[in-house]
């Protein structure tokens, strides 16, 4: 099976230390950069109905607008209450000005 | 009393003791607001709720203490935690399921977050909303969520039940009850696991003192409850005894069934009707318990707010709910023990058609409290008259007494200092 990867963003479009919302094959995914390395999540949250692109950015963990619960955005992991389930993370790349993320 | 029948602002004791209780104490909405205040809010124990009733752990049952709705939820930690049902943000009543299981509490209306102990969690948009590239609104800086969860009561459990109070500084649980009335609550929760067999439910157009007088007063059973009487559950020469701890606030009485039939003696109360009989004798398939050590009937009242019943193998508890000067739901909580065989639980489950709103006794009680209230509002002026065995406050051996009652008033008029 070959590898599914997909171009999602120009790397530009994503400030540094933060977050942005896009949408792949109908998933909605949340894209970080941090020191210049990005990042992708589920943006949906695990919780409440909200997406985390909408939520703050601080020390690798991405806290929800909605209930502040955090989940770390290289594992996926929640991190806190009121959090019960963690995200899914997604392998990217990037190719020049492009950001691919791996789908399966 | 004086012929006067303007009616009194504040309810009038005409005598220095208690056997005479002024209607005003059922009429008036002031004196009302302040019983919760201080008999439900202050200084007592009220009663919740089985630990039975919420096993696992995000179980809940929504109940009331006085007027005041509350939440007894079981955490992750499997604790008991009792919070007040008022959001923390703008003061809504947010839970209305009357049972559930939850992972969090969260009020609808901006959906506000608590975890199982009331603890405040999330805030939506605490931090603002982000809008081209910056961030606006919010909660200020200094907003700290610790400083606004759920008002978070005191609880007390013993032997599978379940008390809380709004009172930081209430008396220990043991203390509030006294050693003599423990004695009783022990008989009947001495540790065996309770198993809930269900609820009545039923609202009783009087005052809510009313219940408590109905279980201090061992006159009327014989007298009220005709069928009592006529199935030889009740009658006035039963061994029996009238208890109270030192305040005189909670009450037992306690009874000894006769062996009925028409060679015993109904003396003075009714004829015992030979010719009557059930249709289904096994509403009467009475079963000594080891655990009785004697007594058939124990009616425990804790005051201000819960009816502990045994009556033969029927046991139950009857949670007063306040609503207004002039009505109370009254809700029961049949129950029976873990080690209960089925044929016990099905002989607890028919007996308890004796009680409930619909029961062959107990419909009579949520009557006669209605017809009295009725009275009492006509004439608020007057008073009614509690001086059977005596003005004195005394437990007795019988149950010809209102000494219970005029006891439940003496402490009432000192926790009310009228």
């Amino acid at each position: 099976m070959s590898e599914n990867w997909i171009p999602v963003s120009e790397l530009e479009a994503i400030p540094d230390d933060d977050v942005i919302g896009v949408a792949v094959n109908g998933h909605q995914i949340a894209l970080y950069k941090v020191d210049g390395e990005v990042f992708a999540t589920d943006n949906v949250c695990s919780h409440g109905q909200a997406l985390l692109s909408d939520g703050f950015l601080e020390d690798g963990e991405i806290e929800c607008p909605l209930h502040q619960g955090r989940f770390c955005i290289k594992s996926g992991k929640a991190m806190c209450d009121p959090l019960t389930e963690d995200i899914r993370t997604y392998t990217t790349r990037v190719e020049g000005e492009e950001v691919m993320l791996l789908l399966d | 009393m004086s012929n006067d029948t303007r009616i009194p602002l504040q309810p009038v004791w005409d005598q220095p003791d208690t056997s005479r209780i002024p209607f005003k104490v059922y009429t008036d909405e002031q004196t009302h607001q302040q019983e919760l205040e201080k008999l439900f809010y202050r200084n007592h124990w009220c009663y919740v709720g089985l630990e039975a009733e919420i096993p696992e752990p995000g179980d809940f049952k929504r109940t009331v203490i006085g007027e005041r709705s509350v939440i007894m939820v079981r955490d992750n930690e499997g604790m008991i935690n009792v919070v007040e049902n008022v959001c923390a943000h703008r003061g809504m009543r947010f839970c209305r399921k009357k049972h559930g299981n939850a992972k969090e509490l969260v009020c609808p209306y901006h959906q506000w977050n608590y975890d199982l102990k009331g603890n405040l969690q999330g805030v939506p948009f605490r931090r603002g909303v982000k809008q081209d590239g910056e961030v606006k609104g919010g909660m200020p800086k200094d907003f700290k969520p610790a400083e606004h969860g759920l008002t978070q009561l005191r609880v007390a459990q013993r032997g599978g039940v379940v008390f809380a109070s709004f009172d930081e500084n209430v008396e220990p649980f043991e203390e509030f009850i006294g050693p003599q009335m423990l004695h009783y609550f022990d008989r009947l929760f001495n540790g065996r696991k309770l198993k809930l067999l269900g609820y009545n439910k039923q609202r009783i157009p009087g005052n809510w003192k009313l219940m408590q007088e109905n279980i201090k007063d061992p006159y009327h059973p014989g007298l009220l409850h005709t069928w009592f009487v006529t199935f030889g559950l009740w009658r006035a020469d039963n061994r029996s005894e009238l208890k109270m701890d030192e305040h005189h606030r909670h009450a037992a009485m306690i009874s000894t069934r006769g062996q009925g039939g028409k060679n015993a003696q109904t003396t003075n109360v009714s004829s015992f009707k030979e010719e009557m009989k059930l249709n289904d004798p096994r509403f009467l398939d009475v079963e000594v318990e080891p655990w009785w050590n004697g007594p058939t009937a124990v009616m425990m009242t804790v005051f201000p707010s819960v009816i502990l019943q045994q009556q033969v193998n029927s046991v139950s508890t009857r949670h007063i709910q306040p609503n207004g000067h002039d009505s109370f739901d009254f809700v029961w909580t049949h129950f029976g023990f873990e080690d209960d065989t089925p044929e016990m639980t099905e002989r607890r489950l028919r007996q308890a058609n004796l009680f409930g709103p619909a029961g062959f006794v107990s419909a009579d009680d949520g009557e006669v409290i209605e017809f009295s209230q009725e009275g009492f509002e006509q004439k608020p002026f007057h008073r009614s008259l509690a001086e059977l065995g005596g003005r004195e406050i005394e437990e007795t051996d019988h149950m010809v007494s209102e000494t219970l009652i005029r006891g439940m008033y003496e402490y009432w008029r000192k926790q009310m200092e009228v």
